[in-house]
């Protein structure tokens, strides 16, 4: 497939887009985070100005709320986002994948909207205490009654559970059958009777990922997504969507700090410390090359090609240019050290964080080899 | 090209490096380079980058160098058929099928500065001369001496005579001048890419026959992980490479040399990584005279030296000002 040539342009329908997208951007001033409020906070009103002008789920069809264009389309929203320094798109992309490959007809019409919307916002119920790498031997169970179920269990790392109005859980539905065919995934209201969402506060300081205890909680059949058993394929392909370098919010987020450092590299020219313009020339080649391959994978997916496994070289990729990068900067910028930290120090603590949330690098090398190099298993 | 077309000319390639690949360095003889050059020559491959506007885009073109880097090949596809050609078309000069050029760089195998520089005749299989372009851009033929050692060992590579008399080609304005070391820069990087990319790729199919403590050494997670780093880095090394030579073909030159400059920098060292632990994974046998391993080694260490080094291009791309 990547052996003959690509077309890394733009179609003209999305220079048009581009287009348009600037001008409302010129009309829309960027929200402002007021002191103290919470990011996700802050992130949602600009969620919902976003989507007040049709800027979100551009790839999603309109009768799911979306405006019905292609995975491309939603990126050069991104990159538009990106080069003036606001705040990405709401990271919502996974979950409808989910949602519309999964879900039934009636679900999809009537979560969708909203979710796009903003005006409910999603947390994602996979990880637990006793499952984070070998998430198929969770342990939380919903139990089949009639026409529900009752659910049991613990979650652990659910990122902005505090924040949120609904879980994409995933439970197990089946003591008896092998992991890979017994787990299923619910929308479970967080208001329910039984859940108790207790945050943890993160290395950064930062109210993030939250414990969530479910005793007992009931949850109906209709909230079921998909056939029971079809959970983990369900969070295959979620996981395989959020790694993918397509989203392309983070490279716009590294490419400016790139730029803070080259300038400051322009500034002080010959005055760095030795080996330090040669690191940040080496962020500078990361960065070139993440935006190279990002581009790569929208050409591919233009000739045709389906997300799959590569997108955990995509991830392994990102993670290398973030850690590096906010690495670099830290000792580019010390002052950034003194003191309880600056906000580059707390996003330096955050780059940490890459190499393990949405599957660790050691997970990653492991579905490469077994995946894409196919090598044996061992045993 | 159409699509066709192309898949056609990157077959013929394939089929030459399938028929002329070095599996061994003691195949390395005169005789066998003569074959092989001929039959190269005999895919008329010059014509593709002759012309103006070029047959095959700069993406071609490079997909074809990446391609003759898979295998160890003495053939000069690149400075014969792409680089020679491309200064003379730059140049606009008249196509002449009479000589066959190759392109001259520093003793460092650098792009040369200074007239006075010693030079070599870079990958002059079946070159008759040999074409340098001065710092200002005067593009200059020199006449070939003796064949002059390599670290490389299927690289041709001959010395220029530094009494040598310069016939002058004409003069490059300089944002073809800037074109000029993009390309070059695109064209040589892909040939490494190529290279680093079949070797993991034989490394991967020897980890799963190669078989240890009654299992195959691809079943051992420090194996898979070697493997599976190594092909992170291959895909780096394709993606930024690939958008440099799209670059070329779409951007203005100053962005398409800051590409270019860009992949060298990330295939100086991850090709050679790739490399590296593909060695690795074939243990003893990869440290033989008769594999190939070595000729993919000396060729993507070298490489990382050929014309721009890792400790040239950092420093210069931390600062935005990438064209000097
Ligand atoms: C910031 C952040 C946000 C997150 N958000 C969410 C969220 O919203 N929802 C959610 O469900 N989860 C979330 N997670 C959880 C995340 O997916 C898990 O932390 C991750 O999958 C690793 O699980 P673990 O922490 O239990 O580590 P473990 O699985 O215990 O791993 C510990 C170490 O062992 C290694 N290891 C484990 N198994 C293997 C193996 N087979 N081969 C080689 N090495 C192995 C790992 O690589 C790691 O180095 C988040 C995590 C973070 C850090």
């Amino acid at each position: 497939m990547t052996d003959t040539p690509l077309d890394f342009g733009d179609p003209a329908d999305l220079d048009r887009l581009r287009r348009e997208f600037r001008a409302w951007l010129a009309e829309h001033p960027l929200p402002e985070r007021q002191s103290g409020e919470p990011v996700p906070v802050f992130l949602r009103r600009w969620h919902r100005l976003l989507h007040s002008g049709g800027w979100v789920g551009l790839d999603v069809p309109e009768r799911y709320g979306g405006r019905g264009l292609t995975a491309l389309h939603q990126v050069a929203i991104s990159d538009e986002l990106g080069a003036c320094r606001a705040p990405g798109v709401p990271r919502i992309g996974y979950l409808a994948h989910a949602l519309l490959e999964f879900g039934s007809e009636e679900q999809r019409l009537r979560f969708l909207p909203r979710m796009l919307a903003g005006d409910e916002v999603w947390c994602q119920g996979f990880s637990e205490p006793g499952a984070g790498s070998d998430l198929a031997g969770m342990s939380t169970f919903a139990e089949r009654h009639d026409d529900h179920y009752t659910v049991r269990g613990q979650k652990l790392w659910t990122s902005y559970a505090q924040y949120s109005g609904l879980c994409l859980l995933l439970a197990r539905t089946d003591r008896a059958a092998p992991a890979h065919k017994s787990i299923s995934a619910f929308v479970l209201p967080l208001d329910r009777p039984g859940v108790t969402v207790r945050p943890l506060r993160a290395a950064n300081g930062d109210d993030e990922f939250c414990e969530l205890f479910l005793d007992d909680v009931r949850v109906e059949e209709s909230e079921r997504v998909g056939a029971e058993g079809v959970g983990w394929a369900l969070a295959m392909t979620t996981v395989s969507y959020e790694r993918n370098a397509l989203d392309t919010g983070h490279i716009s987020k590294y490419g400016l700090l790139v730029e803070r450092l080259r300038r400051h590299a322009a500034e002080r020219h010959g005055g760095l410390p030795d080996g330090l313009l040669s690191r940040i020339g080496r962020c500078v080649v990361d960065y070139e090359v993440l935006v190279a391959h990002a581009r790569r994978r929208t050409a591919e997916r233009l000739a045709g090609q389906v997300a799959g496994p590569e997108s955990s070289v995509d991830k392994l990729l990102m993670t290398r240019t973030e850690q590096r990068l906010y690495d670099t900067a830290l000792e580019v910028f010390p002052d950034e050290l003194a003191g309880e930290g600056g906000e580059l120090f707390g996003d330096y603590l955050y780059s940490r964080a890459a190499s393990v949330y949405g599957g660790t690098s050691q997970i990653q090398r492991n579905i490469i080899a077994k995946r894409i190099l196919h090598l044996p298993s061992n045993g | 090209m159409d699509r066709e077309e192309f898949v056609l000319v990157r077959d013929m390639v394939r089929s030459l490096a399938t028929r002329f690949g070095v599996t061994s360095a003691d195949e390395v003889k005169p005789s066998t380079r003569t074959a092989a050059q001929q039959a190269l020559d005999e895919l008329g491959l010059a014509e593709l980058r002759r012309t103006s506007p070029p047959a095959a885009t700069a993406q071609e073109c490079a997909l074809l160098a990446q391609e003759h880097g898979r295998r160890p090949l003495t053939t000069s596809l690149l400075g014969t058929v792409l680089l020679a050609p491309e200064l003379l078309r730059l140049l606009g000069a008249q196509p002449d099928t009479r000589t066959t050029p190759t392109i001259a760089l520093t003793r460092e195998l650098r792009f040369p500065g200074q007239a006075s520089t010693d030079l070599v005749a870079w990958d002059c299989e079946g070159a008759d001369s040999a074409l340098r372009v001065s710092a200002e851009g005067t593009v200059g033929r020199v006449e070939l001496g003796p064949a002059a050692p390599g670290t490389d060992l299927v690289r041709a590579v001959r010395s220029v005579p530094s009494d040598a008399p310069v016939e002058v080609v004409g003069r490059l304005t300089p944002p073809d001048r800037l074109r000029w070391q993009a390309y070059a820069l695109v064209v040589v990087t892909a040939e490494l890419v190529g290279a680093a990319s079949s070797f993991v790729e034989q490394a991967v199919e020897y980890a799963r026959v190669r078989r240890q403590y009654g299992r195959p050494i691809g079943s051992f997670q420090a194996v898979q992980h070697l493997l599976a780093d190594a092909t992170v880095l291959v895909e780096a090394c394709t993606s930024v490479t690939r958008y440099a030579a799209w670059c070329l073909d779409n951007e203005p030159p100053e962005r398409a040399l800051a590409a270019a400059r860009a992949a060298k920098a990330e295939v100086n060292s991850s090709a050679l990584e790739a490399v590296y632990a593909g060695m690795q994974v074939f243990g003893g046998i990869a440290q033989t005279w008769e594999h190939t391993a070595h000729l993919y080694l000396r060729k993507v260490r070298l490489g990382s030296t050929l014309l721009a080094t890792t400790a040239d291009l950092l420093p210069a791309l931390a600062v935005p000002e990438v064209t000097r």
